[in-house]
């Protein structure tokens, strides 16, 4: 196994609460809620069980000679136990689980009753595929014709969180950016001549 | 199409910000290397980007080297590795089919710079299209269904980005650690579905008034070419929806050195750029600059 302090981004000389606060930021980084329904969520979990398999492994070799009971890491995966009465959704379902999202859209084309269920599905294959605007559509839909239902409702707001930022990152998005990030770095060239539209400029040739 | 994605600047030491112009330079002397001068002028930060994306999280050497640009005091250049000649192959292949899009585009008179370019950059294509005919062939085929989708008016934005965003996914499609280009080919899909609704904001005005297809005239009919309140939030959700998954995607791999410009981008500059393109900033801005710059080369020749 990989050294548990390579893992967790520390050195073995830090304190306990160093590396408890490595191990959270690495967590809510890696946490289950910020892959929900996303292509990639299996790597995330790989690499979520590293970071808990790394933290168990140094407190239990800071606590030597202690109780022996690995340490309890915060964090597990969630997994949602929803299933669908209609059998022909079901089978919907089990073909997005599996990662089969051609198979999942062909069976939901076949559908005539579009209803809130119907629209949950589809929602999750146009995020699978990474449609996101048709998606965040589809899932809406769901719960305003079944707003009690808590799946639906799970699944919209899995699609509002926008996933971790590392510390001081927290403030921005597209709608509301800060001022701060509105100098970008520029290497200050020649760009896109032959490209079309682009322009050319000699800054600093003296 | 390209030259959006920038790091930012109040976030990069001296350090960040000469490694990031290294791989710019290396980019271009790999270009001029490889493909002749001709192709080194279809530089821009999103095949720099590129470079930094394809490239190990390793410390690449770097070295000072002379340029047209920088004939006197030279400037620190990355030497040649195989993420910048894999950058560089996928730079001339994209803008070889862009300025066939132009052409395609644009009438006699209008498309000639265009044909000048395209003949310009025959031999550097013929060559690409040599060393990567898959990924040549499909990003013809994907082209293609983007022509396919602007002939039919497309009104899902998804659906209109989907071609170009997949065009960006196979810039990935010939690594051979599998769970390298599964992050990656998910990394670039959602930068390209980025680059195509940020590009398409960027040129609403001008494609109302052209008449040129834009998917965004047909998914929130704007009047007189500016977006609504909320259709611009609409728009900004769906954008941050797209950096979240290429965050998302990007925590998976360990970059090393290029960690601080990366996070950069990830965590914030795209953001910022989304808000000054739907702002209606961007462009205003890079005006400026260039003025600027002009302004002071002129003071600086006299």
């Amino acid at each position: 196994m990989n050294d548990p302090y390579k893992v967790l981004n520390v050195s073995p000389s830090a304190s306990d609460e160093e590396v408890k606060k490595a191990y959270r930021d690495l967590a809510r980084k890696y946490h289950p809620d910020n892959y929900h329904d996303n292509p990639l969520a299996d790597l995330a979990q790989e690499k979520m069980k590293e970071i808990n398999e790394a933290y168990e492994q140094i407190q239990k070799q800071r606590k030597a000679g202690g109780y022996g009971a690995p340490g309890q890491s915060y964090y597990g995966t969630t997994s949602s136990g929803y299933t669908s009465a209609d059998p022909s959704m079901q089978q919907i379902r089990l073909a997005i689980a599996r990662g089969d999202i051609s198979l999942a859209e062909r069976l939901l084309n076949a559908v005539a009753d579009h209803n809130a269920e119907w629209n949950f599905l589809m929602g999750n294959v146009c995020y699978r595929r990474g449609w996101l605007d048709e998606a965040r559509r589809y899932f809406e839909t769901a719960c305003r014709m079944d707003p009690e239902n808590p799946e639906y409702r799970q699944a919209l707001a899995a699609f509002n969180n926008r996933g971790y930022r590392p510390q001081g990152y927290q403030t921005v998005s597209t709608s509301c950016g800060s001022d701060a990030c509105t100098n970008w770095c520029m290497a200050a060239l020649c760009c896109n001549l032959l490209g079309g539209g682009g322009y050319f400029c000699l800054p600093c040739m003296f | 199409m390209f030259g959006y994605v920038l790091p930012s600047q109040s976030r990069l030491d001296e350090r960040e910000r000469e490694r990031f112009r290294a791989v710019y330079c290396g980019l271009c002397h790999t270009l001029r290397e490889r493909y002749g001068f001709a192709a080194s002028l279809l530089l821009n930060y999103d095949f720099t980007f590129l470079a930094i994306l394809l490239s190990e999280g390793g410390e690449e050497r770097c070295e000072t080297r002379r340029c047209a640009v920088h004939p006197c005091r030279g400037c620190l250049a990355q030497e040649r590795t195989p993420a910048l000649e894999a950058a560089a192959d996928r730079t001339v292949i994209l803008s070889w089919w862009q300025i066939q899009d132009h052409i395609a585009d644009h009438g006699f008179w209008r498309g000639l710079k265009y044909r000048a370019a395209a003949l310009a950059l025959r031999c550097a294509y013929r060559k690409a299209e040599e060393r990567l005919p898959c990924f040549d062939a499909a990003v013809c085929t994907h082209l293609k269904a983007l022509a396919a989708l602007e002939d039919a008016r497309c009104a899902s934005i998804d659906m209109a980005a989907e071609p170009f965003a997949a065009l960006m996914a196979d810039a990935a499609a010939d690594l051979t650690d599998g769970k390298r280009r599964r992050i990656l080919t998910e990394l670039l899909y959602q930068l390209g579905r980025w680059i195509y609704l940020i590009d398409a904001a960027d040129d609403l005005k001008k494609d109302t008034q052209s008449g040129n297809y834009n998917p965004l005239l047909y998914r929130y009919h704007p009047e007189n070419g500016a977006l609504s309140e909320t259709d611009k939030l609409a728009l900004a959700d769906t954008l941050d929806a797209s950096i979240a998954r290429m965050a998302g995607a990007y925590a998976l791999i360990d970059y090393g050195v290029w960690t601080p410009i990366l996070d950069s981008i990830f965590y914030e500059s795209l953001y910022g750029i989304g808000k000054a393109v739907l702002d209606g900033t961007y462009r205003r801005r890079r005006r400026l600059r260039k003025q600027a710059r002009k302004k002071k080369s002129n003071e600086e020749t006299l």
